[in-house]
Order: structure tokens, then C-alpha cells, then sequence
């Protein structure tokens, strides 16, 4: 079909094989020589190796082990503090120390069991509360400040009619993306091929090359049909990669490592768990005169990406927001629990249900609706934004907000609500808004400065395009959304371009599938490669066409002094949500979603609503439903049902409506919206309940644990 | 590695029962609780220490009949199949609906579900507030027991290893009464519940002429109390707020339930005396 | 040795009785349309049909099913039901990572054979004990009715 209005949904390419279950994910595959790996993991906190012991291991089972690691022993992300294997230290339960291989699954677990390590136990930080309190220059992971200086704000404040502190917390939130975690290394004498479920191959290939120590045709990345992301693929693959790689070397077999659905919750990255101090000075009318952000971000036991999650949460710290006066600062810090890392919203999420909370707060000091106090305070196009860049674009978010009020008819429900409240003592309802934008790509001048995608495309004697490119489908639906840009832009049926499962051996580094880059960066890339295609196209002739990474022209971003533009450009977001509250309980019903956006322009308007349905579910249960806790350093939920993301029940249709606004960078106007969608659905649902019992909170998710609590200390309170 | 595993799967009830009598077996019905309780890590059977014996094709274990007042169930009835019978009481099938998901309940048992004596079991609270009895067949012949006297704690039961549950028999499914059952969970399928209630009650000009409730897993077993229930014969409805108070504070005295991954026992208390006091409260009951 | 039928013919196999439904149709039959997701009856990824009904395949020790009829989705991707809710989730969008979607197809089809007119709640309560992870289940609720209205006489 050839393409006239690129929003208009075409069918998806892997829809055949995904439907009849015959595309093969990562743990459907065999190979010849395979044999499985199973890992043994650290079952204290915090210590010291002091010896491990193996059992006899019958002939075709092997350990390997740091000591197995061409290369040096640590996961090559951004700082070197992740052990492949961890042989002197140990720092959370669950980290891997050796693997064991062999044909029979049943005979590697019993071996596992007998395994023994002798540690010298040393006392461990368990909770960000811990680590805030004994904050030590060893524990601070990364740390960023910026904004107006104190003085100035101190001074503001003494002249202040009053000033509001507040503290939210923010609990973890789990990807169970619906495959868990799996990697396969193919071994050949020649050569190792890591292939398994993942979002960043060349990250992978990378954290390969550095482990293994060899040269770059030695190691290749193949991307398998990847069941769900959300993040959760983004960095731990890496080590996997790692562990099979090595164990494939050490081996001399293929090796598969594939996790169940317990050890993927228990071990592996999950949204950072975040403490967020906000600091406010307001004149008499209630109007903001000055605001100071504190945020602190629980790590886990390394780094990881989270210096860079933290940047996210920092400049996204004053929401949609042009707040006077406004200065940041935040941390990350290391406790002795599972690693955190990326996970759809990469930091933004946790930012925006802390701001959205606070400032609806303040609203209710003012007296006046939260979303009309909101919009007092929005920002403009030309504003400046609180790192010193500038909202260059159109923003349409009043457009949108006057929108989504005449369909909600919020301002009759809320007066209904009010009227309804008073007569049922046990259901309660409530209407709640959320206001949020989206950075696209990576922040500051990482995609000119680290990443420096490239893409290619090939045309074949017979005429057909192939995507040569590194980034996943992983469900979001890229390769329609990219093959629909190339097709139109060449004129060509849809059915004609392809776009193979990604293999490092065959595609440059368009970089990883993260930051709600893909669609706007790589397929800005693609749509100028086109082009550039069509104008030399030869029929009947291959040919071969390599476009580079454009930067647009903006202030330049410094690290350092935390200044610049942020990003290239933003993505809009509007929610509404209403709820029913069941005061005996504290159990909450959905009951009606609403979502206006701008996300410049849809390149598939069915995807597109699937980004909506699907990021808003896992956002409004990040504020209500989905609950993990760590206690002594072990995640106390290791099974989908003791965690409860959403289920079919769970969930309500959601009215959603997608606004125009081209931006000149991206792909026929394209934007990101992967990761916007998830942004707005905890806040909305935090402002619905607190609307239905009037009453406020200060953490998600808003549990009914929370709730009854709640209830039961304002009743104490009036007596 | 091959381990040798004994599984019996017998035509007849009564060649089970002659093998359970010889020796000591692990009963799978649906299996839906057997099968993740011993479950192994990925691609690996679960490890079932004792030798198998299937049972729930066992059609003298699906039958369904009302005999005199009472209601027989087979214990190897689906819930799904419970559900489409017309013989179950509304209110059971409002406690089925609440488990698990279709899949789930086209596999699970009602004896399963007794036999596994969770302390969040979704049919408990009900079949004690209908003073269910257990019908245990062995070759030795029949014995009955009530099901408060046969769960004794978490997945304990007090059956001999040569007995079968075969039938659940409720004496009277208090047609001529209003029961309720909620269950709160964390979510609105596939969860297990965080506290239960089952309540019962029978007005007979105004006064409470019978009464009953019962908690799930607000401790080891499910929690009911007939010295309390007693204290409310004979009152009459609406009850004034000293009786429901009173009531409340008996039960808050009995009630310990524990913190765990899925709850806290703050919580689980408060709710448990919330849904007590609601069901107190109501200004008119229906039999149902 | 224990019997059964699988997707219309009759098999064979040695496995232990308490070895998984799951385990036996990917490992010995080869059939990768049943998925693991959780192992527990948690997800439905490996939902397969048990004598016409919906089960999880990770629960059902292998000795329990002796004589049965076992479906997988491979032994129905040649009905025309199975066409139309092929159309169906494409048309309506339900598929994004796909893990799940066989067995939510195997859910769907068991809905609609016993429930040829379902209501949106009828609906979600059948597709309840399938987890789905990136479409929030509106456009799958969405394939399920059309598929309804697509496959009117059908079910």
C-alpha cells in the first residue's frame, strides 16, 4: 500500500508471527552444542568473598568465574563499578558471583544448592532513608546542583508571608515485561554471537568488546523478538551478555541464560525508588515567590545509569512550570539492594508526581482549583526553562487543557462529585488533572557528543529498502512506524521496505532504543537518507546510502554548571482522571482516563494509541496499584500477583486525542511519545483521590494501606 | 538424573482409595495450589516428595445433588462448573467469581481449595459461615467432620493419609437468610486476598433469629466466633451503636493478623472490623 | 507412557506425570506458541485448551491429563475463528510486544465459543487471567468485540 497521510495506521509488520506465536523469542530458541547457565547469587547484603567452594561437577558441567574474564571484571555502562562476576565484594542479595553450565537444568540447580561461599559479613545500607541520613562522600554516587543562588532565596524567603515545606516519597516500580530477561551466546571458534531479548545492541556489543578483551569481528549482537522493554532492557542485558559471552568462551559451547519470572523480580533494575523535598516561599495570595528542590534518588548497589536518570529527574524538577526563583539539587545514593536503573520516564516520573503533588498542595493554601492555579504558572513558548535553555516551539497545552475539560466535563463533575460524596458515607469519587511534558531524546549533547547515530539504507538489484539500523522493536512498534517514513518518503508500497532483525555485523550504530529518541532522532535520520536515496535511485542497481547525526542549533548544555538546553525539544501531556474510593477498604476504581497530547506529529495513529493506553496503564497504577518493597536488602514481592500490575478488570477504556503541532527536527514533524504517556497517570490518579476524600498525601503508590491510614488519623483528628 | 516418580491415576474411587491405604500419596485435584507450591525453578517438574495419585477425573468426585435439606458438592467440582450449576447458592458463586481468573477456574477444585487450607482460601469464610461439613472416604468406610474442626492451620488439615475428600455438604444454604462475601485484594483478578469477610444473617420479625460471620487471612485459620455471633440473637435491627461497637471490640481481641509482602496487619484488622461493622450497620436485610 | 491427543492426533510420551504441560509441548513437541511468562497461572502466556476449556499449562502435571484433548495455538491457527481474530487484533491494534498474545488469542476464542456476544465487562472478565503488559487491554477489548461482530454464526 503506498502511503498518503503517514498518520493513517497500516498493518504492523511483525503482526503475523506475533498472532500465530511462531516468531521465536529469545527462550524458543535452540542450538546445536547449547547448554544451559545458571547463576549463583550473593544471599547477603553487604561483604567480603573469603573463599568458595564447589561441588565435584559430573563430567559436561563447569564453573565460571571472574577468574574466566578475558577482559576486566566489571559491566562497561558509564562507570566501572559493576562487577561480571563479583569476587571480592559483594553488594546487594542477588548479585551473581560464578556460573555454572551444563545440559540439564534439574542438575545445575541441584549444584547450585550445594555450592558454598564463605563471606565476611559487613553492616549494610538498606533504605534511602538510611543512606540519606548517613550521607558520606562514598555513598553519594552523583550529584547536581543548579538554579538561583541560595542567598537570593534566603532573602526572599525572609520577606515571605509564609513558606511551605513538603516531602513525597516515591516507591520502586517493576518493568514484568511480560518475557522475562534471556540471553543466548552462540559459540564459534571464531566468533561469539550474543543474541536475546534487549533495546541496546551496541551497548551490548561494547560492554562485549571490553569483556572479552578482543577485537571487534569477534563479538556480534543480534537482537531476538523482544517481549516488552519499558527500560528493563536497557542496561541489564549488558551483563547478561556478559555472562553468557564469557561462559561461552570459557566453555567452548553456546550457552543460554534465561530467567524465571521470580529471579527477574527479585535481581533485576527497577524504577529508582525517590525522596523529593520541596521548599516553598509564597506571598499572601498564595502566589510562589521562590522554590527549592531536593531530590534523592536510591541507586542500589552501583551507579549504573543513574547519574543520568537523576539529570532527568532534576531538570523536570519544576514540572510545566515557570516558577520565580527557582534552584534544584539532587543526589543519587548507594544502598545495599538490587540496582536501579532505567524504566519508561527514566526519572521524569517520580519528578513529576513530586511536583504535580506539591503544587496542587499549594493550590488548596490559595483556595483556588488546582488545574486553574496550575495554568497561572505554565510555561510559554520563549520562556526560558530552569537550566537557561529555551522553550523554542509552539507549546499547546491551554488548547489542550480546554479541551479535555469540555469532554470531562470536570467542572459539573466535580460539583456533582461534591453533591454525591455527601450522600454515600462508603464510596467516595473524586476528579483529579495532570499537567507534564517529555524531553525528547537524550538529554543535553549526548546524541552529538556520545551516541553519534548513524543509519544506512540498502537497496538490493530488486529494489527493495532495508533499514540497516541498531534500534529494537520491542513492542512499540518501530519497525512499522520507521518503514512507514522510509516508504513514504521514496514513494514506495510500505510492503516493500524492509527492516530485519537488527545484527551488529550488518548495522551501524544508530544508537539504543531509549529516550523516546527513536521515532524523532533515527527516523529524522531515515527520512533524510530516503531522500537523499530517491534523488540518486537507480533502478535495478544495489546501492548504499549513510547519513549522520544532525545537532540542532541550541544553547549548548554543561554538565557541569547544569545549564543549556536540556533538549532538543518536548512533548506535551494532559490527563484527567476520576476515580471511586471505597472508604471501608481503601481499595480505588478507575473509572474514567482522560489524555490530550502533543507529540508533534503521529507517524501511526493505532500505535500511537497504544502507546497512550499502554504508558497510562502502567502510569496510573505507579500511583495506586503496583507496589514493591525491600526489607533486610530482599525485594519482598517475587511474584506478578504479590505485585499487582493492572489486569484486563483493572483497567477502563481511556478517551484520548492527539494534537498537531509539526516539529521542523523530526520525521514529517515527528516527536518522541514513548515514555510521555506513562508521565501523567500517577499524579492525576494522586489528585483524584486526595479531590475524593479530600484529604492530602504525601507518597505513591497511594496504597490502601495508605489510605485507610490516612482516614483513620483524620478521624482521630476530629475526634 | 532421572528420578523415578510413582503416579497413580486410577478409573475407579475405590482403587484410589485401596492405593491410599497402602501407601502414603500427594493427591493432585486441579493442582492449581500443588503445582506452585513445590514448584522447581524454570523447565524443571515440581518436586513432589511423595508418590502421586491424580484424582480429578474421578466422576463419583463431580457430583452435585441435594439430599433432604442438605447440599452434596463433589469435592472435584471446577469452580467453573460450580458456577454454572443451579444448585449453588448465589452467594458461593459471588465468592467464586473472585478467584483467580477463567483459566484458573476451569482447573481448580472446592475440595482443592479446602484441602490447601490457606488462610486466604476465597471459599472459606463462606463454607464456615454455612457450617460446612466434609464428607472423607477411605476403605475403612465414611466419616464426617466439620470444616472448622478439619483445617487446622496453613495447609494443615486433619485428613489420615488413606482418606479422600470426596463431598462438601452444606446443611442449609440459608436461603431464607442475607449473606454477603467480600473479598479485598490488591487488585481486581488473579489476587489473593489481603483480608476476607463472609457474613450471614436471618431476621425474623425484626429480631435476629440466626447470625453468622467469619474472616480469611486475618490469621492462621479462618476466624469465627459462635459466643459472639450469640450475643446478637435475638436483638433486633436496626442494631443500636453499643452492640455494633461491643462486637467490634469482642472480634478486635480475637483477630491477629500478620504483616507479609501482600499486606500489613494494621490494615488487615481494620478492614476486617470495617466490613464486620458495615455488615452491622445495614438498616435492611434481604434473604438472598 | 502417557496418551493423549494434541491438536488432532494422538501422542506419546515417556516425561515424568509431574512434568508440565508447558515444558512438554515446547520441549518434546516443539510447539513455541505456548509462552512462559510466570510459571505460576499468573500471566496466560501459556493458556492452552484442556477438552475445550481454557487452562494454564504451567499448572497441569502431564499424568493428570492422560486421554485428554489438548489445543495449543498452533492447532488452531488454521480455523477460520482464528482468522478472524488474526484480522481482528490487527485491525484494532492489540498486538505490541506479543508475548502474550497467544494466549490471549486462546482466551479469546474460549470467551467467544462459550460467549458469542460478550459485553465489554464479559469481555475483560475473560481475559482477566492474561497479563498484558504494553497495551493497557482497551485495543485488545476492542479486537475481542469486533471479532464478535466480525465472526457473527461463527462461535
Amino acid at each position: 500500500m503506498n502511503l498518503k497521510n503517514i498518520s493513517t495506521s497500516v498493518p504492523k509488520k511483525d503482526h503475523k508471527g506475533k498472532v500465530s506465536g511462531q516468531l521465536p523469542y529469545i527462550s524458543d530458541v535452540k542450538v546445536e552444542n547449547m547448554v544451559y547457565g545458571v547463576l549463583y547469587r550473593s544471599p547477603i547484603a553487604y561483604g567480603k568473598i573469603i573463599s568458595i567452594q564447589l561441588p565435584t561437577l559430573p563430567e559436561g558441567y563447569e564453573a565460571v568465574g571472574a577468574e574466566h574474564i578475558p577482559g576486566p571484571n566489571y559491566v562497561k555502562i558509564i562507570k566501572e563499578d559493576q562487577p561480571i562476576f563479583a569476587n571480592e565484594w559483594v553488594n546487594y542479595i542477588g548479585e551473581p558471583i560464578l556460573m555454572l553450565t551444563g545440559k540439564d537444568l534439574d542438575i545445575l540447580y541441584s549444584l547450585l544448592n550445594e555450592v558454598k561461599v564463605e563471606f565476611e559479613e559487613h553492616q549494610a545500607i538498606y533504605t534511602l532513608d538510611e543512606a540519606i541520613k548517613q550521607k558520606s562522600v562514598s555513598s553519594v554516587l552523583a550529584n547536581y546542583e543548579f538554579g538561583e543562588s541560595l542567598e537570593n532565596i534566603s532573602a526572599i524567603e525572609q520577606g515571605a508571608h509564609q513558606i511551605i515545606e513538603e516531602e513525597y516519597d516515591t516507591g520502586y516500580q517493576e518493568h514484568v515485561y511480560l518475557e522475562p530477561q534471556g540471553m543466548l551466546a552462540v559459540y564459534k571458534d571464531d566468533e561469539i554471537i550474543v543474541q536475546g531479548s534487549m533495546q541496546c545492541l551496541y551497548y551490548i556489543k561494547n560492554a562485549l568488546l571490553s569483556a572479552l578483551a578482543c577485537g571487534d569481528d569477534e563479538v556480534r549482537v543480534v537482537q531476538s523478538p523482544t517481549g516488552g522493554g519499558f527500560g528493563g532492557k536497557e542496561d541489564y542485558p549488558s551483563m547478561m551478555a556478559c555472562h553468557v559471552a564469557v561462559a561461552a568462551r570459557a566453555v567452548k559451547k553456546s550457552v543460554m541464560l534465561v530467567f524465571d519470572r521470580s529471579e527477574d523480580m527479585l535481581v533485576t533494575t527497577k524504577r529508582h525508588p525517590a525522596k523529593l523535598k520541596y521548599r516553598t516561599a509564597l506571598d499572601k495570595e498564595g502566589n510562589i515567590l521562590s522554590m527549592c528542590v531536593d531530590i534523592f534518588l536510591d541507586g542500589g548497589a552501583n551507579v549504573g545509569l543513574s547519574s543520568v536518570v537523576l539529570q532527568r529527574a532534576l531538570i523536570n524538577s519544576a514540572g510545566v512550570y515557570k516558577i520565580p526563583h527557582f534552584h534544584a539539587k539532587g543526589y543519587v545514593l548507594k544502598t545495599n539492594t538490587v540496582p536501579n536503573g532505567a524504566f519508561r520516564g527514566f526519572g521524569a516520573p517520580q519528578s513529576f508526581a513530586g511536583i504535580e503533588s506539591h503544587i496542587g498542595h499549594l493550590s488548596k493554601l490559595a483556595k483556588i482549583d488546582p488545574l486553574e492555579y496550575k495554568r497561572k504558572y505554565l510555561v510559554k513558548q520563549g520562556d526560558p526553562t530552569i537550566t537557561k535553555g529555551k522553550f523554542r516551539d509552539p507549546i499547546l497545552v491551554e488548547e489542550m487543557i480546554e479541551d479535555v475539560l469540555n469532554v470531562s466535563e470536570y467542572k459539573k463533575k466535580k460539583e456533582d462529585f461534591q453533591r454525591l460524596n455527601q450522600q454515600n458515607q462508603r464510596y467516595k469519587k473524586g476528579i483529579g488533572t495532570s499537567l507534564f511534558l517529555h524531553g525528547c531524546g537524550f538529554t543535553g549533547s549526548g546524541e552529538r557528543d556520545h551516541i553519534k547515530a548513524t543509519v544506512k539504507l540498502v537497496k538490493s538489484k530488486d529494489d527493495q529498502v532495508s533499514l540497516k539500523i541498531s534500534n529494537s522493536d520491542m513492542g512499540q512498534g518501530i519497525l512499522t512506524t520507521l518503514c512507514k517514513i522510509v516508504a513514504k518518503e521514496l514513494d514506495l508500497p510500505f510492503e516493500d521496505i524492509l527492516y530485519p532483525y537488527p545484527d551488529t555485523k550488518e548495522v551501524p550504530d544508530s544508537g539504543p532504543t531509549v529516550a523516546s529518541r527513536t521515532t524523532m532522532i533515527v527516523g529524522k535520520l531515515l527520512e533524510r537518507a530516503a531522500k537523499k536515496l530517491k534523488n540518486q535511485w537507480q533502478t535495478g542497481v544495489e546501492q548504499e546510502i549513510v547519513e549522520h547525526y544532525v545537532h540542532r542549533e541550541m544553547i549548548p548544555w554543561d554538565e557541569k554548571t547544569f545549564t543549556g538546553d536540556a533538549y532538543p525539544a518536548y512533548s506535551w501531556g494532559v490527563n484527567i482522571v476520576e476515580v471511586e474510593v471505597d472508604t471501608l477498604t481503601g481499595n480505588i476504581k478507575l473509572e474514567k482516563v482522560y489524555g490530550n497530547y502533543e507529540v508533534g506529529k503521529v507517524i501511526d495513529e493505532r500505535i500511537m494509541k497504544g502507546q497512550i493506553d499502554g504508558g497510562l496503564a502502567q502510569g496510573l497504577a505507579y500511583g495506586y496499584l503496583e507496589k514493591m518493597t525491600s526489607k533486610q536488602g530482599r525485594i519482598q514481592q517475587k511474584s506478578i500477583s504479590d505485585y499487582g500490575p493492572p489486569t484486563s478488570l483493572d483497567v477502563v477504556s481511556i478517551e484520548s486525542k492527539v494534537f498537531d503541532n509539526p516539529y521542523a527536527d523530526g520525521p514529517y514533524g515527528a516527536k518522541g511519545a514513548g515514555e510521555l504517556t506513562l508521565i501523567g497517570g500517577a499524579p492525576a490518579v494522586q489528585a483524584a483521590i486526595e479531590d475524593a476524600l479530600q484529604t492530602s498525601f504525601q507518597q505513591i503508590p497511594i496504597t490502601p494501606e495508605v489510605i485507610i491510614e490516612s482516614l483513620w488519623m483524620k478521624e482521630g483528628e476530629e475526634g | 538424573m532421572v528420578e523415578k516418580i510413582t503416579a497413580y491415576r486410577f478409573e475407579r474411587l475405590d482403587e484410589t482409595l485401596s492405593q491410599l491405604n497402602r501407601e502414603d500419596c500427594a493427591i493432585i485435584a486441579g493442582g492449581t495450589d500443588v503445582m506452585v507450591l513445590h514448584k522447581s525453578r524454570r523447565g524443571v517438574p515440581p518436586k513432589i516428595p511423595k508418590p502421586i495419585v491424580f484424582i480429578n477425573h474421578l466422576s463419583e468426585l463431580k457430583q452435585v445433588y441435594q439430599h433432604h435439606k442438605d447440599l452434596h458438592i463433589g469435592a472435584c467440582c471446577t469452580y467453573s462448573e460450580l458456577l454454572e450449576n443451579p444448585l449453588i447458592p448465589f452467594a458461593l458463586k459471588n465468592a467464586i467469581k473472585t478467584i483467580a481468573a477463567p483459566a484458573i477456574r476451569n482447573r481448580g477444585t472446592l475440595g482443592g481449595n479446602i484441602c490447601n487450607a490457606s488462610p486466604a482460601g476465597d471459599m472459606l469464610p463462606l463454607l464456615y459461615v454455612y457450617n460446612a461439613k466434609l464428607l472423607l472416604r477411605s476403605v475403612n468406610g465414611n466419616r464426617m467432620v466439620t470444616i472448622s474442626d478439619f483445617i487446622q492451620g496453613p495447609r494443615r488439615v486433619q485428613r489420615f493419609h488413606n482418606e479422600i475428600v470426596t463431598e462438601i455438604i452444606l446443611p442449609s444454604v440459608l436461603e431464607d437468610s442475607h449473606v454477603v462475601f467480600e473479598k479485598v485484594g490488591n487488585r481486581n483478578a488473579d489476587s489473593i486476598a489481603k483480608v476476607s469477610f463472609a457474613g450471614s444473617i436471618r431476621i425474623s420479625k425484626d429480631r435476629i433469629d440466626d447470625i453468622r460471620f467469619a474472616f480469611g487471612a486475618v490469621g492462621p485459620t479462618i476466624v469465627r466466633s459462635v459466643d459472639i455471633e450469640k450475643k446478637l440473637v435475638g436483638k433486633t435491627i436496626p442494631l443500636d451503636g453499643a452492640d455494633i461497637a461491643a462486637i467490634g471490640s469482642a472480634f478486635d481481641k480475637i483477630i491477629r493478623p500478620i504483616d507479609d509482602q501482600r499486606s500489613t496487619a494494621a490494615y488487615r484488622k481494620t478492614v476486617a472490623l470495617h466490613l464486620l461493622r458495615y455488615f452491622l450497620s445495614m438498616k435492611q436485610y434481604q434473604p438472598n | 507412557m502417557i496418551k493423549f491427543t494434541l491438536n488432532g492426533r494422538t501422542v506419546e510420551t515417556d516425561a515424568p506425570a509431574t512434568a508440565r504441560l508447558l515444558d512438554l509441548l515446547r520441549d518434546e513437541f516443539e510447539l513455541i506458541g505456548t509462552k512462559e511468562g510466570c510459571g505460576e497461572g499468573e500471566c496466560g502466556a501459556c493458556s492452552v485448551f484442556v477438552n475445550n476449556l481454557l487452562q494454564n499449562s504451567c499448572l497441569i502435571p502431564i499424568g493428570s491429563i492422560a486421554g485428554a484433548d489438548i489445543q495449543t495455538i498452533e492447532g488452531i491457527i488454521e480455523t477460520e475463528q482464528f482468522k478472524i481474530l488474526d484480522e481482528s487484533y490487527s485491525i484494532a491494534g492489540g498486538v505490541q510486544c506479543g508475548y502474550c498474545i497467544p494466549g490471549m488469542i486462546m482466551a479469546s476464542a474460549a470467551l467467544l465459543s462459550k460467549n458469542p456476544h460478550p459485553s465489554e465487562d464479559e469481555i475483560r472478565e475473560g481475559i482477566s487471567g492474561n497479563l498484558c503488559r504494553c497495551t493497557g487491554y482497551n485495543m485488545i477489548v476492542e479486537a475481542i468485540n469486533l471479532a464478535a461482530k466480525k465472526g457473527d454464526g461463527l462461535w
